[in-house]
């Protein structure tokens, strides 16, 4: 059977795309750190395809067509968009997908009981994708299985089937009849406002980053799915939504202590960090 | 009033570096062809059209008015951003537009931007 290798949280701010470059800012050397022990552990864990929930910010899908869970099934899937190489100065890239997985994941014929999935054959990912996988596998050479999960259209999956998903995903590839080694790959934000009045002044809200770090650290998935309710979570900023994606990876490692918890400081609103290797 | 018009609009001019050059070398003229073209052909229902006030604002490229009429965070900054980047210069650039967009916005605290 398939294993479940690792679960991993990354930012996916692309401001860093730009700031995070040689010579090394001294307030980045930490976010690059962070990256650099996921990319890592990706290499040394031997990661055959991954698993990579995220979050299309209002590119793919917009309000007109807004899905909950959405996954991708297509052979392979172009990365950003013209107005992400514009404002954020990305490089366009390539992704090869893993449709096999996909097809494990979501049923081929009939979707599984526990999540309904929208499906996509046709999918450009945006910065919430490319850029954690540019970090952490910099050549692009492990194939993906991307999963949105709306975190920026209201209304958004409650936390708790956040977590859901991920006891889906775990069990779907525990019972997967292969030997590949896989990896569960999320990105957010902590605390962030973007469009509101506390974009772009460091963390928002330090009390909830706190907190948010803390239940990963614990490995305390209730107290998580209780603190990201929707008006505590926005309180924290507009786009903090994006952080619930840290409980899809906390319940597919069935709630363990991660064994990185951190909320990196920078000139950014605090970045996310947490992995989990499986025991 | 139509948040999702505004959303739509917004998202339409910001994806593309084609959208934003056009919107902003004649804005008057691209919000009323939008209007017509997008606004009212395909979707024929009454609250489905910029009202005068959010067609004013957009023509004005009036950040403030569009936050407190409820458009969505995230695409306004990044609409804002794009159009704005156009006349940076030596006196004004991505720090001061940061810096002017809180003010505006931030008397009108956090709009319900539910369409």
């Amino acid at each position: 059977m398939a294993k479940l290798v690792m679960a991993a949280v990354t930012p996916h701010n692309p401001l860093l795309w730009r700031a995070m470059r040689d010579p090394m800012p001294d307030d980045l050397a930490a976010v690059r750190k962070n990256f650099s022990t996921i990319r890592d552990t990706i290499r040394e864990l031997e990661v055959d395809v991954a698993v990579v929930v995220g979050t299309d910010h209002i590119r793919q899908f917009f309000f007109d067509n807004s899905p909950a869970f959405i996954i991708g099934k297509a052979e392979s899937y172009h990365g950003t968009y013209e107005n992400e190489v514009r404002t954020f100065g990305m490089d366009y890239a390539e992704l090869q997908g893993h449709r096999e997985l996909s097809d494990e994941i979501s049923g081929r014929t009939v979707l599984p009981e526990n999540i309904d999935f929208a499906v996509s054959y046709e999918w450009r990912l945006d910065h919430g994708f490319v850029i954690p996988l540019q970090y952490v596998i910099p050549d692009l050479d492990i194939p993906i299985v991307p999963i949105h999960v709306n975190a920026a259209l209201p209304p958004m999956p409650s936390p708790r089937r956040f977590a859901a998903l991920g006891d889906h995903l775990r069990d779907t590839i525990e019972r997967w009849d292969s030997d590949a080694r896989v990896a569960l790959l999320t990105s957010g934000h902590m605390a962030t406002d973007v469009g509101g009045p506390k974009q772009f002044a460091g963390s928002p809200d330090p009390v909830f980053d706190a907190e948010a770090v803390g239940w990963m650290r614990d490995g305390d998935l209730e107290a998580a799915i209780h603190g990201c309710r929707f008006d505590r979570i926005m309180a924290a900023g507009n786009i903090t939504y994006q952080y619930v994606n840290a409980i899809t990876a906390l319940a597919a490692m069935n709630s363990a202590p991660a064994d990185l918890a951190e909320a990196t400081e920078s000139r950014f609103a605090s970045s996310p960090f947490f992995m989990w290797r499986a025991a | 009033m139509s948040k999702y018009m505004i959303d739509k609009f917004m998202h339409s001019v910001e994806m593309s570096n084609a959208g934003v050059e056009a919107y902003v070398a004649d804005t008057a003229g691209f919000v009323d062809a939008w209007i017509a073209a997008s606004g009212r052909t395909d979707v024929p229902t009454g609250d489905r059209i910029f009202t005068a006030e959010e067609r004013d604002a957009f023509v004005a490229r009036d950040y403030e008015t569009l936050y407190r009429l409820g458009g969505h965070p995230y695409l306004l900054w990044h609409f804002t951003e794009a159009v704005y980047t156009q006349e940076f210069n030596d006196n004004f650039g991505w720090r001061d537009l940061v810096e002017k967009y809180r003010a505006a916005v931030a008397p009108h605290g956090v709009p319900d931007f539910i369409p």
